[in-house]
């Protein structure tokens, strides 16, 4: 290596993608003034102080950039060494719900309680971040048996027992499923064929479209999942219980219109729309924005997605493109998910939005996420590129 | 790179594309979706929001006003109370939240069943307005207000406060005062007469977000209710009521199961105002628990039936209400009785009130010139007038009597000769200027209509004149009586009645005086001087042993006054009423110098002989002892040896002090009081051979079977009685209800 290369390497190695992180910035950005919006009658309300959530938010902002700079300064590839780590990782905080260190907010155990700092952490969050990272490696070291059926399944099964065991413990499906849509994700990407992610999509959709069917012919009775599948179908009909969040979601996107009532305009947010600076934000983001302030937003969310695909594309290493991918996958998949709740376009469900909702755990993993993108942008080889 | 990891290869960055592409397809999908929710629907979707909208709004209840006597006591007010709720969701918000705040539930309020609690926030974990306990008063909100202050975790315990009507002084002037709904109107009494100055106007709070998207809130403060002052004196008032009860309690079940008498009642009035000091009967009810139905027990049962035309007729039966009896009513009927007895009998009721109209037959004849103070009468038992006998109460005859005589003995024959002098034009003509047939306008809710239930001249034969003369076959109310009556004592001067002087608003500022109101002169000072006169012949010993109110008399003092005893109508029959009577006193106090009027009216006493105003005078004997000197009026007649007895029994031995002579004087009591009428009773040898019934203490005429006072020799049945039994009833006195029916 001459002396050039040395320098070059030395300069690539503080190298920063800052269309991305502009991008992930601006997110931030945007979300906390969301949230400020959404939440500064409830933060009156209940705590007597309008600022209440948007100074919580911004701690939380702090501590995941920080961590987001730290996990930027770690070579990716520590993290392929430590990868048995990351199932038991997850196990080990699926135990803790059980224990005195587990908390509880709105009738759901979904939190521990890392001792000694005080800081909560939603398990939901670990699992999604321990699966991207297990999974990175679990591709490069399966390798070609990915491609065949058994294969298939040795891939899918540790997953599918994490999810399930996610679902179950903290009674959080839809966690569960994001967490077996990222793997699912990067098994597309990774796989050489399309076989046997359609016949899993195929079957899947087969399955939910039967279960929706015997349901919405059920007069009644079930959990709060079936009625929230019959509230989708008819919201209306469920208008003062479970469909009234989505029914006050669809009147707060319907009456913002296409340039919105302006920022912070918001009357949804005045105790009409529950969850307003939470789940729910996209729909007074809509009230107050408009259509033109979502589409905003998506393009934003859309041009991340981009960059990272351009990262992972660039990347020619594979352990580090499928964490990049799995990154991608969890904001994909959240901001679909996401907004197709609001809009009512999949029954109720609680997934949060991508850096804008409200919701300590969410952004610091998410924050944590992008220090790996940025790590493994900063790692690119410009010379194989060249 | 060959350091062992694989490559991402062109088909995986292929395949990452097709990825991206159904991602961006996903977002333009649902960018679509966000289109069709807003096309067409916007506006329909902004009207939805602005009708759900409540902007946080609070109603501030306002303060019903309170009711206070003449001294201040409060009789009625309104006490704010509290209802505590739990908003679930926030206290679902974080685990922390939860225990303490049971806890503290639990320890301050530990009537609340707190398994219950929980079970209810677990299975509604959103719900934000879960009431948990009613009606508590500032003390224990406090109480938790306080607890909650020692630990912030203490979160979703709300309070939302709201007014009840209180009356400190439960059944105290309960007819007057009447009551309030739920909803907070008043019914009967000053609660409705004055429901508008009472009732405040409701304030608002509500949030909104300002230009600057800033939380805002504003309050309209509740404008609370006015305070009414009424002229009712609350120790006076107690002294009646006391004596009204003790009336029930000596005779009640007497005769017949049930209570002393169907009513009876009571109105003390300032003589120089109209102002009323007390006004109650018996029975009374609970203000605070109006529905109580044991307030019924002892009264008359009430029926109701349609007749052919569809209105309701009410009935009252011989049958008392009592614990069996009331079991099996039903909600409406119980309603019913509770309506009558809600009712103010002082000025609701209407009756034929007997002789106690005597004093206004003869100021009428008097100031219409027609007779003059000096004319003698004579009486011989009975007077023939259209063809009917009708009977002075005193079949042998009360001989040659003045005016004075007349009033004080209470002779019907007299009072005829009087009326025929006058005519039925002129007495009509004085009906109308003592206000008979109108309502006085007292400031109370549910006085009677009397018009229909009077002669007009036009239809007034000899007869009616007749029986009218001494209060017969037409119909009043105890209020236009006594108002009347306070206008012949006080020189002439008809004051409206009035419960209320002042009304102040919550800061105690004067919002409007009600001065006294003079209406008219309704006779000549000196004609009122002499019904001053002939009153007190009634009670003093100048009316003679024949007099007929000497047992209304107060230890100490002169009063005057008048006795009545009145036929009622069998409503069975639509007959004379062989046994029920309305016995009545109507006096004024001091005799010398008349500063209160007061009229006690029993309805049908509950004794095998009703007529006996005795049941009346006792009770204003018993009030008057208590309530002259507690009004200060100096006593001016020597006490008894017994007299002075009683007072110290009464304790009110301190009252002699209030007699300016008692010190100076050595004459005995007895035969100090002049007597003016010497006129000779010529029944005296007759009824003093009679034998004493020993069980009823009257001398019995062993012939006809009445009797007669072992003492003055005063026929026991009443001054009227049996007086008009061959007379047809007036047609147009009608029970009260139907009357309130028609026109």
């Amino acid at each position: 290596m001459s002396r050039t290369s040395v320098k070059s390497r030395n300069f690539r190695g503080i190298y920063i993608d800052y269309s991305f992180l502009l991008v992930v910035f601006f997110l931030l950005g945007f979300g906390l003034l969301m949230v400020y919006s959404a939440s500064a009658y409830e933060g009156f309300n209940k705590f007597n102080s309008p600022t209440f959530f948007l100074r919580k938010q911004a701690i939380a902002i702090v501590i995941g950039f920080l961590a987001m700079v730290v996990v930027y300064f770690i070579p990716y590839k520590l993290w392929d060494k430590l990868h048995m780590l990351m199932p038991i990782v997850s196990v080990i905080f699926l135990i803790l719900i059980k224990t005195p260190l587990a908390k509880s907010a709105n009738g759901a155990t979904r939190w521990v309680e890392i001792p000694g700092i005080g800081l909560q952490v939603q398990v939901a969050e670990v699992v999604k971040l321990c699966m991207i990272l297990f999974y990175a490696t679990y591709i490069t070291k399966m390798g070609n048996t990915l491609n065949t059926l058994k294969g298939f399944f040795v891939y899918i099964t540790p997953g599918a027992i994490l999810s399930g065991a996610l679902w179950i413990l903290t009674n959080n499906l839809s966690s569960a499923f994001i967490v077996m849509a990222i793997i699912m994700i990067m098994y597309f990407v990774a796989s050489k064929d399309y076989k046997f992610t359609f016949a899993t999509l195929i079957l899947l959709s087969l399955i939910t479209a039967l279960a929706v069917f015997i349901i919405s012919k059920m007069d009644g009775g079930g959990n709060f999942r079936f009625k929230r599948i019959r509230a989708w179908l008819n919201p209306m009909a469920y208008a003062s219980d479970t469909g009234h969040q989505t029914i006050q979601s669809l009147y707060a996107i319907g009456s913002g219109g296409i340039w919105g009532k302006g920022l912070g305009e918001s009357m949804q947010k005045l105790n009409g729309l529950p969850e307003s600076q939470n789940d729910m934000i996209f729909s007074i983001l809509c009230e107050e924005l408009g259509l033109f302030g979502a589409f905003c937003l998506m393009a934003l969310f859309a041009i991340l997605i981009w960059r990272m695909v351009i990262i992972a594309n660039n990347t020619k290493d594979l352990y580090g493109a499928m964490l990049v991918v799995g990154v991608m996958a969890h904001v994909a998949v959240q901001v679909i998910m996401n907004i197709a709740v609001v809009t009512n376009t999949i029954p109720n469900t609680g997934v949060s939005l991508p850096f804008i909702s409200y919701g300590g755990s969410s952004v610091l993993f998410l924050l944590i996420e992008m220090g790996l993108v940025l790590n493994v942008a900063a790692k690119i080889d410009v010379r194989d590129e060249a | 790179m060959t350091d062992g990891y694989k490559k991402f290869t062109i088909k995986m960055q292929k395949k990452l594309v097709v990825l991206v592409i159904f991602v961006l397809l996903a977002f333009v999908g649902l960018a679509v979706r966000l289109v069709f929710i807003v096309k067409g629907n916007a506006t329909e979707y902004e009207k939805q929001i602005l009708s759900q909208q409540r902007y946080d709004s609070d109603v501030l209840p306002a303060k019903r006003g309170d009711i206070v006597d003449a001294k201040g006591t409060i009789l009625a007010t309104s006490e704010k109370v509290y209802t505590l709720f739990l908003d679930c969701a926030m206290l679902n918000g974080t685990e922390d939240f939860m225990e303490p705040t049971m806890a503290a539930l639990s320890s301050v309020f530990p009537e609340l069943n707190m398994g219950e609690v929980r079970q209810f926030i677990a299975s509604n974990p959103r719900s934000k307005h879960y009431v948990l306990l009613k009606q508590l008063p500032f003390d224990r909100k406090q109480a938790f207000e306080e607890a909650a202050k020692e630990d912030k975790n203490i979160k979703g315990v709300f309070f939302d406060d709201e007014y009840i009507r209180k009356y400190p002084e439960n059944s105290v002037a309960s007819d007057v005062i009447g009551f309030t709904t739920s909803d907070g109107s008043g019914l009967y009494g000053l609660e409705e007469y004055y429901n508008e100055e009472l009732n405040g106007t409701n304030g608002r709070e509500y949030g909104y977000v300002n230009d600057d998207s800033a939380f805002e809130r504003t309050t309209i403060a509740a404008s609370d209710g006015y305070t009414v002052h009424s002229t009712i004196d609350f120790t006076i008032q107690s002294i009646v009521e006391k004596y009204l009860y003790q009336f029930n309690e000596e005779h009640k079940n007497a005769f017949r199961e049930g209570n002393g008498a169907e009513n009876v009642a009571c109105i003390i009035q300032d003589i120089d105002s109209g102002e009323i000091l007390a006004m109650g009967s018996y029975p009374t009810f609970d203000l605070n628990n109006p529905k109580n139905e044991a307030g019924l027990i002892g009264a008359n049962l009430i029926t109701s039936e349609k007749n052919a035309a569809g209105y309701d007729i009410l009935t009252v039966t011989g049958t008392a209400i009592n614990e069996s009896l009331l079991a099996g009513m039903t909600d409406e009927e119980k309603l019913l009785n509770l309506n009558n007895l809600w009712k103010n009998y002082c000025i609701s009721n209407t009756y034929e009130p007997g002789s106690t109209a005597k004093p206004f037959t003869v100021a009428a004849a008097l100031e219409a010139g027609v007779i003059s103070p000096g004319m003698t009468y004579e009486c011989n038992g009975y007077l023939e007038i259209g063809g009917y006998k009708i009977r002075c109460h005193n079949r042998w005859g009360d001989g040659v009597l003045d005016l004075q005589g007349a009033i004080a003995r209470s002779c019907n024959v007299v009072l005829m000769k009087v009326g025929q002098a006058l005519g039925t034009e002129e007495f009509s003509r004085y009906q109308n200027i003592f206000n008979f047939g109108l309502k006085t306008n007292v400031d109370l809710a549910g006085e009677a209509r009397t018009a229909n239930l009077i002669y007009s001249a036009a239809d007034m034969g000899p007869t009616d004149l007749a029986t009218n003369t001494f209060g017969q076959n037409f119909n009043v109310t105890m209020i236009q009586m006594i108002t009347g009556f306070s206008a012949l004592i006080n020189g002439g001067y008809y004051y409206e009645p009035h419960m209320v002087d002042k009304i102040t608003n919550s800061n105690g500022a004067t919002i409007e005086n009600i001065e006294p109101r003079l209406l008219k002169q309704i006779v000549s000072e000196s004609t009122s001087e002499y019904i001053r006169q002939y009153c007190r012949a009634v009670v003093m010993p100048e009316g003679g042993d024949a007099r007929t109110g000497k047992t209304a008399r107060p230890a100490g003092y002169a009063i005057g006054g008048k006795t009545g005893t009145a036929e009622t109508i069998d409503p069975e029959t639509n007959k004379r009423s062989e046994s029920d009577y309305v016995v009545s006193f109507m006096g004024y106090a001091p005799a010398d110098d008349p500063q209160i009027a007061i009229y006690v009216v029993v309805d049908r006493p509950n004794a095998m002989h009703q007529d006996d105003a005795k049941f009346a005078t006792g009770i204003v004997r018993n009030i008057l002892t208590e309530v002259l000197p507690y009004l200060n009026i100096y006593m001016t007649e020597e006490l008894s040896e017994s007299e002075m007895a009683e007072l110290q029994e009464k304790g009110l031995s301190g009252t002699y002090g209030l007699s300016e002579k008692y010190e100076d004087e050595t004459v005995s009591d007895g035969d100090a009081g002049k007597v003016i009428n010497q006129t000779p009773n010529v029944t005296e040898a007759v009824w003093k051979g009679f034998p004493i019934d020993p069980a009823t203490g009257y001398r019995v005429d062993p012939e006809t079977g009445e009797m007669y006072d072992a003492e003055t020799g005063v026929a026991v049945e009443g001054e009227s009685a049996h007086a008009v039994e061959d007379v047809p009833v007036n047609g147009n006195i009608i029970d009260i209800e139907s009357e309130q029916s028609e026109n």
